[in-house]
């Protein structure tokens, strides 16, 4: 079937069609089989070398800017229905549900490029570090196989440490050795799960790990250990893969980074390699351990449930907007953990359409709340909202828009994200799991009315009008227009969903 | 009740008139947003009027039960979200279509609407984004009695709540901010809830897999099922009818709503609640209600009982109205109880008299207590509060005002002559044919009387007290209520006129849905 943005993309493809052919006649076939489909990421880590270069006579944005820009063509040129997804020699494949999270922190990147305008976009280290964590975001998302993802994770996690310590804020510090030191134990968390796979199973790559626990699962008498020892390797995982997701029992670091880093590396964080950690283990656990469903599902389940209330309870408690977002964004993938839960394609289809809404909607949220960071030239708490509407209209209307799409309210995109996670867990039988969620979302509108009601009920503390930065509003423009579009025209972006799920389970 | 006017009307408009009656308002709010403070009111007005206008058209021309499609007209159906790769999967639709239920509450949404945007004349703050929302909130409003999808009805009911937020909040009097929101998690909380049962009833219409009702009605539910989903609709609706305990939002929002924005609440929102009862409880999944008739009949009497007490305590006049509007509604709850059961026991003209009640008891309170809002608002600009025991000798100080006063209440407590004696006592027929303990429920009007009666002593008919200054309301204020006026009384004497749109459906509904 055809959707809605392949029209856009063959016009894409015709459009470059001498690039891609020039690429295709120069480059030996051998090189071409092995790297192709990694291009995108290739072209990121080179791009970021130069930006490091020109970065030290002038301003390196525009070359971070063109790396992006192009690694977003050479994803549409070069299909991997066409072409064969494998590079590396199988360590790194593009399917249809790599993809999708490939063009979610695609996006992001352009997004947080353009917030970085604000503050850090000028100096070639801060460009060369973000350049070469969206590289190692894209290799995470592609990665089939546990040594390959343990790689592309430590190059996209080692320069966030960096980016939340560069902030401007004096406990950026603060924030980023609580980072280092909780990633750095989520690290060893996953090598150890790492090993233990391969030491039951004496292999890494993913799919294969399905083929040895499906054995095993077939007739576990007498191979109780290797069963209970994949089961601890699991377990391993999603601690430490939701480390970086901040789900429970790993949140602790989210607030603290997200609040005392620069907002644009925060917009990054929540909104690009959050996803990464989430498409990460939808593929371990779909791809690798589907068959011990039934023993995840409660574990992830509880997870789910845990994260959600935590993350509201505490998101409720802030005054800090940052730090109330931050929150939220552990109560969102309390959600998004819902469609994992279920372990259905609906319900894998719902959650990647709710990571992609969330790293819209979140990503706009925190670069316009740094906008006004920066323009106030402190911390954004709610007292600093008061009368937003009258001092900023545009900025008080782009926020409620995003705050009621993260409530899930109609106009919104957040919408439907938001339906089809507490739909596709009823459709499985999981209806006392949907009426968590959505009682769950009930409970946050404690917080994300308070700011509807400061920036529209309440008189503003000073006179005058708030002019924020024009690069970084057009960009939260840009997620505004999105995300009511994408409310009156979901089919634009849901099948994509629908068949990334289907890729993962076929 | 066709007349050959309104059917050539309607067959010379482009398009889906539905469409084009939610559409409407949406550019109507647009433009009031774009085109400034100084015409959006005059902008409200046109739209609401030609809105109104349409309504009219539509009853008048639209037969209550058409050919196809179980009864309904102009129906219209959109994909919004596809829940697949394929064009076979299923969806989440936008459906549309009118049958005569639905025709009256549209009657009575754009009725209210019309009136409340004329009552508006007191906002002066910031009117543009007053109207733009007030307009976007009749889109919703109209969607939800237009819907046929669940996730459409679901869309549209959670829709009405931003506008209907903003505008309490922001134009309400002190302390109105929390009541706003206190007003949103309320509701949400419940439609949540609803939205779970909603959910349940996709699943057991497998293996079609669908939210349309015209799929998912007369589906026969499984006992417990039944009663989940009863109970799903009653947290849904029962927010918003209000029943007790599910009540407590809305006193705080009618009282700190500004008065246009009381009118909307009481005149519509309350409506959503009986007709969400109506439509996804009688008409789609009988079963249901029928499983939870009796606490429900139980709750209504309650709520009737305890809220016209609690009415009696009030001295706010305002806060005195947002409780006789509970009162009323559970008359509603009863009418829907008593049909559910007499429905089960297939006592058909019990039945049909309790369903004709409600639906006449929410047209009749619609109208009825928009008057009576405007009119409790208008004391403040008449004489400096609201407080029932300082006010005193409006009759003398302001007759024009009093005398709507002393009608709007008559017809509040039901006096014969007036629409709300007839709602009553359809509702009441109907329910004491097989469960006779519901006259109980009589003694919540007799506290009705007793408790407006007393109102009207003190603030109408006492003697004027010197010392305050009470100043008669002038026209422009005093022509909403006149005009809301007219219906009260035209249906008192002719209550045809509503039931005649409605009578075909409820026909159809006994007969277990199939067409005739």
């Amino acid at each position: 079937m055809m959707h809605q943005l392949d029209l856009l993309a063959d016009f894409i493809r015709t459009l470059f069609a001498p690039l891609s052919d020039a690429i295709t006649a120069l480059v030996p076939t051998e090189l071409l089989n092995d790297y192709l489909m990694s291009l995108p990421a290739i072209t990121l880590v080179v791009f970021a070398g130069i930006a490091l270069l020109v970065g030290l006579r002038y301003n390196p944005l525009p070359v971070s800017f063109i790396g992006v820009i192009l690694a977003t063509v050479e994803m549409v040129l070069f299909e991997p229905d066409v072409l064969g997804g494998s590079s590396f020699g199988g360590l790194f494949v593009r399917d249809a549900f790599g993809d999708f999270f490939i063009y979610i922190i695609l996006m992001v990147a352009f997004l947080v490029l353009m917030s970085t305008t604000l503050y850090g976009g000028n100096k070639g280290p801060y460009n060369f570090l973000l350049m070469v964590s969206f590289a190692g975001a894209i290799w995470v998302v592609m990665a089939t196989d546990f040594v390959g993802l343990f790689m592309a994770w430590e190059l996209m996690s080692t320069p966030t440490y960096m980016l939340v310590a560069l902030s401007p804020h004096r406990e950026g510090i603060d924030g980023a050795t609580k980072y280092f030191v909780m990633g750095l134990l989520s690290t060893s968390l996953m090598l150890l799960g790492i090993t233990l796979v391969y030491g039951v199973t004496g292999t890494t790559a993913l799919s294969e790990v399905g083929t040895q626990v499906a054995i095993i699962w077939a007739s576990p008498y007498g191979v109780e250990n290797a069963a209970y020892t994949l089961l601890l390797a699991m377990v391993l995982f999603i601690v430490a893969f939701g480390f970086k997701v901040g789900i429970f029992p790993g949140w602790q670091w989210v607030p603290d980074a997200y609040a005392s880093a620069d907002g644009s590396v925060t917009g990054y964080l929540a909104g690009g390699s959050k996803k990464t950690g989430v498409s990460a283990l939808i593929r371990i656990m779909m791809v690798a351990f589907l068959v011990a469903k039934t023993e995840w599902m409660p574990l992830i389940v509880a997870v789910a449930i845990l994260t959600m209330v935590i993350g509201n309870v505490l998101a409720l408690a802030q005054k800090d907007i940052m730090r109330m977002l931050a929150y939220s964004s552990i109560a969102m993938m309390g959600y998004l953990f819902i469609g994992l839960a279920v372990g259905t394609e609906y319900g894998a289809a719902a959650a990647i359409f709710h990571a992609f809404t969330h790293a819209l909607t979140k990503t706009a949220a925190f670069i316009l709340i740094w906008a006004m960071s920066v323009r106030l030239a402190k911390r954004i708490k709610y007292d600093d909202l008061a009368g937003l509407s009258k001092r900023s209209p545009l900025a008080a209307l782009t926020l409620t828009v995003f705050v009621l799409s993260l409530a899930g309210m109609p106009l919104t995109v957040g919408f439907y994200s938001k339906i089809l996670l507490f739909h596709s867990a009823a459709v499985a039988g999981l209806w006392w799991l949907a009426l968590i969620g959505i009682i769950n979302s009930v409970f946050s509108l404690g917080y994300y009315l308070r700011v509807l009601k400061y920036s529209y009920f309440m008189e503003p503390k000073e006179k005058g009008k708030l002019v924020l930065a024009r690069i970084p509003m057009a960009a939260v423009v840009l997620c505004f227009v999105a995300v009511v579009g994408l409310f009156l025209y979901a089919d634009l972006i849901l099948p994509y969903a629908f068949e990334a799920a289907q890729a993962l389970l076929s | 009740m066709q007349s050959a006017l309104a059917e050539a009307i309607l067959s010379m408009l482009p398009g889906n008139v539905l469409i084009l009656m939610l559409v409407i308002p949406l550019v109507g709010g647009f433009l009031a947003y774009v085109l400034g403070s100084r015409s959006a009111r005059a902008i409200a007005l046109l739209t609401t009027t030609v809105e109104l206008g349409f309504a009219i058209v539509l009853a008048l021309g639209t037969p209550a039960m058409a050919a196809d499609h179980q009864g309904m007209s102009y129906y219209f159906e959109m994909t919004l979200a596809t829940l697949g790769t394929s064009s076979s999967s299923p969806a989440i639709r936008f459906v549309l279509g009118v049958d005569g239920i639905s025709l009256v509450m549209i009657l009575l949404s754009n009725l209210v609407v019309f009136i409340a945007a004329l009552s508006s004349n007191h906002i002066k703050d910031s009117e543009r984004s007053y109207y733009a929302l007030f307009l976007l909130l009749q889109t919703g409003l109209l969607g939800v009695f237009m819907s046929l999808d669940l996730i459409g009805f679901f869309l549209f009911w959670e829709l009405v709540l931003i506008p209907m937020f903003f505008i309490v909040g922001g134009w309400g009097e002190e302390g109105s901010q929390h009541a706003a929101v206190k007003f949103f998690i309320y509701t949400h909380f419940g439609s949540g809830v609803m939205l779970v049962g909603f959910f349940v009833l996709y699943l057991l219409s497998a293996p079609v897999y669908t939210f349309n009702m015209l799929v998912l009605r007369g589906m026969g539910l499984d006992p417990m099922v039944q009663i989940g989903f009863a109970i799903a609709l009653f947290f849904g609706a029962g927010v918003k009818l209000p029943v007790w305990p599910l009540h407590n939002w809305l006193p705080w929002a009618h009282v700190k709503a500004p008065t246009p924005g009381s009118v909307i609440l009481a005149g519509i929102l309350l409506k959503m609640g009986g007709y969400a009862f109506v439509r996804l409880g009688l008409w789609m999944v009988p079963d249901a209600i029928a499983a939870l008739a009796i606490p429900f009949a139980v709750l209504a009497i309650f709520t009737c009982i305890y809220a016209a007490f609690t009415a009696m305590a009030q001295t706010d006049m305002k806060s005195m109205v947002a409780y006789t509007s509970i009162n009323h509604m559970s008359w509603v709850l009863l009418g829907v109880a008593a049909y559910g059961w007499n429905y089960s026991i297939g006592a058909t003209m019990a039945a049909n008299l309790a369903l004709q009640g409600a639906i006449f008891m929410m047209f009749s309170h619609g109208t009825i207590i928009s008057v009576m809002f405007i009119v409790a608002g208008q004391m403040k600009y008449a004489a400096g509060t609201r407080e029932i025991p300082e006010i005193k000798g409006l009759m003398a100080k302001a007759p024009h005002l009093a005398s709507v006063t002393i009608l709007a209440s008559l017809a509040a407590f039901g006096l014969p002559g007036f629409s709300g004696f007839i709602a009553e006592i359809l509702v009441l027929f109907g329910s004491v044919v097989n469960l006779f303990w519901t006259a109980l429920i009589t003694f919540g009007i007799f506290v009705t009387v007793g408790y407006i009666l007393w109102m009207l002593n003190r603030v109408v008919f006492s003697d004027p007290d010197e010392e305050k200054e009470i100043t008669e309301a002038p026209w422009e204020d005093l022509i909403a209520p006149i005009l809301m006026m007219i219906p009260v009384i035209l249906l008192g004497i002719w209550p045809d006129l509503i039931i005649g749109i409605v009578q075909p459906v409820i026909d159809v509904m006994l007969a277990g849905g199939a067409l005739p």
